[in-house]
């Protein structure tokens, strides 16, 4: 029997030592025998006991542990880990030893380790090869495309900008090409011709680089179409394979450069050739289809599983769940928070969700989720609220700062919505972008509908560039009373879009898509000129009225608002005081420092700045101290039933206590009625603005009224 | 003969093993070949006329696939990080592998910016070198490569280490 364990723990390359002395580390060896043994243990004896020592510091350190293990009464074991041993005739062994407290005895095993030692060495080589090419790709990338941006958005008449362009170009050590917005010219530099050269013959014409980039998305991804309409930019993996030889595997970065339309004028596409990394992983199954980051199936992977399941008839839900603001995270701090969030973000989902169901991270922010069995939307609206609520909870820095992230979740039903993985994929996409605009939690199923909204989307977002070319827009003014002499000092200034179609728009039918497409700043920027100008007017004209304007939040983040603010200010050549910024609660709250300067800066050249929809929003009384205010102004909505609903007249009387002890002077929105404005007047409130005294009127209308004004005095 | 312990610590691909193999053997090597779990080796010093064996604890990279196990530090009498001047994100995953380290013994910390014969990415500004030079006791510019700084770096931790034992007993 002995003969048979010591062949036995021979060929698993294992011996088996009792230790007789735990404190001393004085052992006997019992079983195991092999030529390795006598060169770790040259002293090894059957009939004699030895002590573990300095020779083989590891091993001496991990009794430490082991002791624990022995001292206890009931069986147990440990490990400790491997580790490589250089014998004393100068020989690597990989060893794990394994501390044992069997029926009372105290053993120690010793096991070489050698096939497990390889095995792991050339899986993590391989592993960590491949993260460090993509960590240096990613960092070339990075910069060159921060360089690129900022050659592009230089003003024309400042650079030469084609030369400059192809000279940082150039030098990059992989392809770079920047193109036209509709991709028919594009500079390339010798990288990218070398990448996609294609040793045809003399005289045939060789396809363009740019040309072949777009074919291969347009065949290989369904959410191609989204990204060109959407002006996205993407990044990810593609195949190029053109018969009989060529097979290289690229990774793409397509990123737009947009103007202050938010059109596109050109695109910058990056094309690294990593057919070694892939060849590289394609080495180790588990690698190639796995996501390095977040040790999730990766979109490779995932697009065989939707595949199968499409194959299998069987209906089932999918889920495209796309973290909002991701590169804002990423840019705040740092790209090692950013990946930990991805990390931490997989394993809360992959918590939420069935066995059964497959998870894989399919883009840089971006997981799909196919969810096996389900076939009714509450079910799938249930598993979604499930991960939903999971991800809601605060995620926290290494630092220990918690931060919330949202996410946008598009929903398709196989086969309801579409009939096949690429078509699934597409709607998925799309029902995920169409929920971004919230930057809240939002979940939207794809329907029909959603297709066609989204194209009517896109339609007015066309019609109100044209609408900024042309000169559609007008601003109305709605007078603000002054309650003290009962007269006309201010007027808010609110746009109106005289469509050519559809006649005169009110802000609600396309602010919010402004604000989404960027269009937003070039329409501010119009509505800052124009009050301008009819505040110049009305000043010739001997009124002293001030033009009060709205910042919409992206207005407030865009860096060149104070310089434009001044700009038209000189260039109409009106004192400062005869304007105001309007800004929300919310706006305040979400950029506190942004805010805080602008409206210093503006109130320091003697602008004045009140706070809109009073109470509507955050309402948090601490910006109200450390902001440079003037005026609150309270929202329409407590005004409302001020007569009757005893809260909100106790909320209009405190509103404008405290807002008289921090020395604001309080305007009421939406006054209506006698008996609105007799509270308003007996609780001491500034001014009023409301249908009681008029609707926002068109200039020459105003000027009528100031008129009627002047003569009544 | 004194003995002490030092651990190399830091992310995978740093370099660890090889200032280790420039030290011991004074040889490197250009191939990359990944460490699993630990490594020993030994090398004598004469420090101040006294013989000092190193025991010099090469230890797996931390990444993704190796998170980093205090019990290794464990008895050490100083440890090295060791990050890569080519790569920014070292040296954020060594910082955090100090603090780790920290939290388990007070011994003295080296900060070995490796691979200085290549082009750095990133650079310490003076404030960040003042920061450092708080939380590290000694910090050096290495090069595995060319040998740069390698045995100086050994030496100036031996010497440290010599002097931290007098002032032991002294106290």
């Amino acid at each position: 029997m002995t003969s048979l364990l010591n062949t036995v723990l021979s060929a698993l390359e294992q011996i088996v030592l009792e230790v007789t002395d735990t404190d001393t580390g004085t052992v006997k060896w019992l079983e195991g025998d092999s030529e390795w043994t006598n060169n770790l243990f040259p002293k090894l004896d059957s009939q004699k006991t030895f002590v573990i020592n300095q020779e083989s510091p590891f091993l001496l350190d991990f009794l430490i542990d082991a002791r624990q293990i022995w001292d206890k009464s009931e069986n147990c074991k440990l490990r400790s880990g491997l580790w490589t041993e250089i014998t004393q005739n100068n020989k690597e062994l990989h060893l794990e030893a394994i501390a044992i407290k069997q029926e009372q005895r105290n053993l120690l095993v010793i096991s070489n380790q050698l096939e497990n030692f390889t095995h792991q060495q050339n899986t993590k080589q391989l592993a960590r090869e491949v993260l460090l090419s993509y960590d240096r790709l990613f960092l070339k990338n990075e910069y060159l495309h921060t360089r690129l941006l900022s050659i592009l958005k230089q003003p024309v008449e400042q650079s030469n900008i084609l030369a400059t362009l192809a000279k940082v170009i150039e030098n990059a050590e992989f392809a770079v090409l920047v193109a036209s917005n509709d991709f028919s010219t594009c500079i390339e530099n010798s990288a990218a011709l070398t990448l996609f050269e294609q040793g045809t013959l003399k005289n045939t014409s060789t396809p363009r680089a740019i040309d072949i980039i777009i074919k291969l998305m347009k065949n290989q991804l369904p959410e191609y179409e989204r990204i060109l309409t959407t002006n996205s930019s993407w990044d990810g993996e593609l195949c190029w394979i053109l018969p009989p030889s060529t097979l290289k595997w690229l990774k793409i970065g397509l990123y737009p450069v947009k103007n202050k339309f938010n059109d596109v004028e050109n695109w910058i596409v990056f094309a690294n050739d990593i057919s070694t990394i892939k060849h590289l992983t394609q080495r180790n199954e588990q690698l190639a289809l796995q996501d390095m980051l977040t040790e999730l199936p990766n979109r490779f992977s995932f697009l065989q599983v939707l595949e199968k399941h499409v194959a299998s008839n069987q209906p089932f839900y999918l889920l495209y769940v796309d973290i909002n603001d991701f590169r804002q995270h990423n840019e705040f701090y740092g790209h090692d928070e950013g990946d930990k969030l991805l990390i931490e973000f997989a394993q809360r989902i992959k918590h939420v969700v069935k066995t059964s169901d497959f998870i894989a991270r399919v883009g840089g922010d971006e997981f799909a989720i196919i969810l096996s069995n389900v076939d009714n939307k509450a079910a799938c609206s249930s598993a979604i609220q499930g991960m939903v609520n999971n991800i809601s909870k605060p995620f926290y820095t290494n630092k220990a700062e918690h931060f919330h992230v949202s996410v946008s979740i598009g929903a398709a039903n196989f086969p309801n919505d579409a009939e096949s993985a690429e078509e699934l994929m597409k709607f998925v996409d799309l029902s995920a972008y169409n929920g971004k605009a919230t930057k809240k939690n939002s979940v939207l199923f794809y329907s029909k509908s959603m297709k066609d909204a989204s194209h009517d989307l896109l339609k007015i977002e066309q019609e109100l560039r044209q609408a900024i070319k042309n000169n559609e827009f007008e601003l109305y003014l709605q007078p603000i009373i002054d309650i003290k002499d009962n007269s006309i000092n201010k007027a808010e200034a609110l746009i109106r879009w005289n469509h050519p179609d559809r006649g005169i728009v009110s802000p609600d039918g396309f602010i919010a898509i402004a604000e989404k497409s960027g269009l937003i700043i070039s329409i501010g920027e119009w509505v800052i000129n124009r009050a301008c100008q009819i505040a110049r007017e009305l000043d010739l004209k001997g009124f002293d009225i001030k033009i009060s304007i709205n910042l919409s939040p992206s207005q407030v983040a865009d860096a060149n608002l104070f310089s434009y603010l001044r700009t038209c200010i000189h260039d109409s050549q009106i004192n400062p005081s005869l304007l105001e910024l309007e800004v929300t609660e919310d706006v305040l709250v979400d950029d506190y420092s942004v805010a805080e300067k602008l409206l210093s800066k503006a109130r320091m050249i003697g602008m004045s700045v009140s706070v809109d929809d009073f109470g509507t929003g955050y309402s948090s009384l601490s910006y109200l101290k450390k902001l440079p205010l003037d005026y609150l102004k309270i929202d329409r909505s407590f005004i409302n039933e001020i007569v009757t609903d005893d809260n909100d007249k106790a909320i209009v009387r405190a509103v404008i206590a405290m807002a008289h002890n921090l020395n604001l002077c309080v305007i009421a929105e939406g006054v209506e009625t006698p008996e609105q404005l007799s509270f308003l007047v007996d609780n001491s409130c500034n001014s009023v603005q409301g249908y009681m005294f008029s609707r926002p009127v068109q200039l020459a209308y105003f000027i009528k009224l100031l008129n009627e004004q002047k003569n009544i005095n | 003969m004194i003995q002490k312990k030092i651990c190399l610590l830091g992310a995978s691909s740093v370099g660890k093993t090889s200032l280790v193999k420039r030290f011991v053997e004074g040889i490197f090597s250009e191939k990359y070949l990944t460490t699993i779990g630990v490594k020993i080796d030994k090398k004598t010093l004469s420090i101040a006329n006294k013989e000092m064996n190193l025991l010099l604890w090469d230890m797996e990279g931390n990444d993704s696939y190796n998170v980093f196990q205090e019990r290794y530090l464990r008895g050490a009498a100083g440890y090295i990080i060791v990050v890569d001047q080519t790569r920014a994100s070292s040296l954020l995953e060594g910082i955090d592998i100090h603090t780790l380290a920290r939290q388990v013994t007070n011994c003295p910390a080296i900060l070995a910016i490796n691979k200085s014969d290549l082009l750095a990415t990133w650079h310490l500004d003076d404030s960040e070198h003042q920061a450092y030079q708080n939380i590290f006791d000694l910090e050096f510019l290495t090069s595995a490569k060319t040998g740069k700084n390698v045995e100086q770096m050994f030496s100036s931790l031996a010497e440290l280490l010599l002097k931290c034992e007098k002032n032991d007993i002294t106290t």
